[in-house]
């Protein structure tokens, strides 16, 4: 049999090339679990008081990364998907889903840190710079709590660090003077962190370069992937229950609720949705949820029409009318009659409304009224690179190259799932 | 069949009325239910209670909201929309302003993305070669899928920073003022052939294909094969045969790709500073400016809803058995 390359196969080699360059920061991460699991047996209350996202972001991230392969193997059978050939737009859908989940750990650095501004401000792709890390006055801590309380500000990088000196180049001998901008300081070396002696010098290396305020755009990019996956996954959620929904009541029913639905379903339909999400996100304030609910409410009426014209078809059917009359109630009648049925095309409309609300998100962010700014939005990230147009290139490639290939990848699966679901389509 | 046909238009034309009161119904609910007080946008609640609520009593809020809606639609149909903060003009006579750039602007584009998209799908089916199709098809997914403000950004650093062939944004010179009429006319072209083309692009993507797939479907149908044993040459069956039948898929979704349309305007016209209602319709929303927010986004509704409503004429005109579907 001829070797064929799955998107399993990809996924694991993913999972090596992470497991293989990030290999001490997840060795830290789970540390950090079991010491949290232990603190949470001895000390709950601490615990339960460190309890914050970040925290348990990281933990949960570096779990799932250590039984990612296991799980694989165990449910290879149900996984069915991830047996499916590979190609460009389901490798980039993988890699998308990857750094979604394991965002912490394929960036360590927080998405808003920023520190010397004149060193880092608007940072090439490619380029490095000296990091010096103070040293900390060591306490003898006795309490665990507030030993893991140290270890955890240790690992999990915060927005803002005083402790950190980021300069241009470092010189050392006679005395430690680092350069910022043709600024020398001088420091004493017992102030700063050593290794062997020596004064600690890190090299800060920015892959895809850093933007105005000279945040790393890798970074920020990896966890704009977050706000993109949460809001599309969050809104076609919610188109899916209400386009069932309101097309079950309408198909099965009919009557002057069918008709005014239809009605509504022409209006919106007949509206540049972009304007309304607008004057909702202007009106009611946007924050995260707020821009997942519109973009759900404002996405459901394709799927409305969809499910109601098969409702209608399949009212016809016979199966059903004798599930009417054996007396399954009407959530039965639409979960297990209809649901599995109308699965295939409502499926393939879902993932092209993902795309349409990845797409919505984004230029709701460019035009500033998207999720706010406790995340990076590739939208937001643009529309702030906009500025620098003349001077870095690099602040809109990216998150722009980042929405392409995503929207891309998207529709072209919706256009294979559709193929695979309407074989007739294709002659 | 000419009372069906009066009939039809008749009916569609109730449904649109109906489709617009909807709408406008719909704004009033949300303006309702926003949080705060509207005299809180008007002025600081710091200025006085006495001067409040003669505001709210000249906004009609101490009336029940059965009456504030009956009063909200009327004051529409009669055109008045209140007052802008910011221009200090009524709302209808700002957004007149602004409309006429963006309506002009989005039909050249509409144009557009017609005349290319069918003179692509021609070429590729007298083509007949199953690679191009296929490039293309990717190709046009591609730029599909290609958001306007990654494309419009893109195209400013490529042709105004990079190569300095177009201005970044604005509608005009500086001067302008002091140009011939030609040369005026010669200076806006300038200006709008970058948020032209990615206005353009993604349209020109979306109706190849839907032209593509009804070539496609028409070619594969046994008339067609009995005009070429008939001998009739390919050039006329795909002119005159192909291409009319070819329309109907995308005369189906026309209608909605109108609104895709208007949407682009709005994100075209900020990211090139073009003075129309998109960019109207932001800037109102930012500085809080709420009857030129409502002012716009009811005729932005209005507008579709007209468009839908010519777009279906249009369809009854090319496809008559349509009527039918219309009437029941």
């Amino acid at each position: 049999m001829k070797f064929q390359l799955q998107i399993i196969h990809w996924l694991i080699f993913l999972w090596l090339i992470t497991l293989v360059f990030k290999i001490e920061l997840i060795v830290d991460y789970l540390s950090l679990f079991i010491n949290y699991l232990g603190l949470l047996l001895n000390d709950s209350s601490a615990a339960i008081s460190f309890l914050k996202f970040s925290l348990l972001d990281v933990l949960w991230s570096a779990s799932l990364f250590i039984v990612l392969i296991p799980v694989i193997f165990i449910f290879q059978k149900k996984l069915g998907f991830l047996k499916r050939q590979l190609n460009f737009s389901f490798a980039f859908l993988t890699v998308l889903c990857f750094t979604f989940l394991f965002a912490p750990i394929i960036s360590n650095d927080h998405p808003e840190f920023s520190k010397n501004l004149s060193v880092t401000k608007l940072l090439a792709p490619f380029s490095s710079v000296k990091k010096l890390e103070l040293k900390k006055e060591k306490k003898e801590f006795t309490s665990e709590a507030e030993l893991f309380r140290l270890e955890m500000n240790e690992i999990i990088k915060p927005s803002f660090n005083n402790d950190v000196i980021i300069a241009d180049s470092v010189r050392i001998a006679p005395s430690v003077t680092y350069y910022q901008k043709n600024e020398a300081t001088e420091i004493l070396s017992q102030q700063l962190k050593t290794e062997d002696g020596q004064p600690l010098v890190e090299e800060k290396f920015f892959l895809l370069g850093t933007d105005e305020y000279g945040r790393d755009l890798f970074a920020r990019l990896v966890y704009g992937t977050r706000i993109s996956l949460t809001v599309g996954f969050g809104a076609i959620v919610i188109s899916f229950i209400i386009g069932i929904l309101l097309g079950f009541i309408a198909g099965y029913r009919g009557g002057l609720f069918d008709v005014l639905l239809n009605r509504f379903t022409e209006t919106f339909l007949a509206f540049p949705v972009i304007y309304l999400v607008v004057l909702i996100l202007a009106l009611f304030g946007s924050t995260i949820f707020s821009v997942i609910i519109v973009l759900g409410i404002s996405g459901w009426m394709s799927l409305f029409k969809i499910v109601k014209s098969e409702v209608l078809s399949i009212k016809q059917k016979d199966f059903f009318s004798t599930a009417e009359l054996v007396g399954l109630n009407k959530s039965q009648l639409l979960l297990k009659e209809i649901l599995p049925i109308i699965m295939a095309p409502v499926i393939v409309n879902l993932v092209f409304l993902f795309s349409n609300v990845v797409l919505a998100e984004a230029a709701l962010s460019y035009l500033g009224l998207g999720t706010g700014n406790s995340y990076p939005s590739w939208g937001s990230m643009i529309s702030s690179g906009q500025e620098y147009i003349t001077k870095a290139w690099w602040l809109i490639a990216f998150p722009g190259l980042g929405l392409i290939l995503t929207l891309f990848s998207v529709n072209s699966s919706a256009r294979m799932l559709g193929k695979a679901v309407n074989p007739i389509i294709e002659k | 069949m000419k009372s069906d046909i009066v009939k039809a238009i008749l009916t569609r034309f109730l449904s649109s009325l109906l489709t617009l009161f909807l709408l406008v119904s719909f704004l009033f609910v949300i303006i309702r239910l926003s949080p705060g007080d509207p005299t809180d946008k008007y002025i600081s609640s710091k200025l006085g209670t006495e001067l409040s609520e003669k505001i709210a009593e000249s906004f009609s809020l101490d009336q029940p909201v059965g009456d504030q809606y009956l009063s909200f639609i009327s004051n529409l149909i009669r055109g008045d929309m209140g007052i802008s903060y910011n221009y200090r003009q009524p709302v209808f006579k700002v957004i007149w302003e602004y409309f006429s750039f963006t309506l002009v602007f989005a039909l050249i584009s509409f144009v557009l993305q017609m005349l290319l998209s069918i003179a692509l799908a021609l070429f590729t089916a007298k083509k007949q070669n199953k690679n191009l199709d296929k490039v293309l098809s990717g190709f046009s997914l591609l730029i599909y899928s290609i958001p306007a403000f990654v494309l419009g950004v893109g195209l400013i650093y490529i042709f105004s920073v990079q190569l300095n062939l177009f201005p970044i944004s604005g509608l005009k010179s500086i001067d302008y003022e002091n140009l011939s009429f030609f040369f005026q006319f010669l200076d806006k072209f300038h200006h709008l052939v970058l948020p032209l083309i990615t206005l353009t692009a993604a349209g020109i993507a979306l109706f190849y294909k839907y032209i593509k797939e009804g070539i496609d479907d028409v070619l594969h149908q046994s008339f067609i094969i009995n005009l070429r044993a008939a001998g009739v040459e390919e050039n006329i069956i795909l002119k005159r045969h192909v291409l009319p039948n070819a329309f109907r898929p995308l005369i189906s979704v026309a209608g909605v790709e109108l609104g895709v349309l208007l949407g682009g305007v709005l994100i075209t016209e900020i990211i090139f500073s073009l003075p129309g209602m998109g960019r109207l319709t932001v800037n109102s929303i930012f500085s809080r400016d709420y009857p030129l927010v409502i002012g716009c986004v009811f005729t932005a509704g209005a507008v579709m809803i007209f468009a839908n409503f010519l777009a279906d004429l249009a369809k009854l005109k090319i496809d008559k058995r349509l009527i039918k579907g219309i009437l029941n």
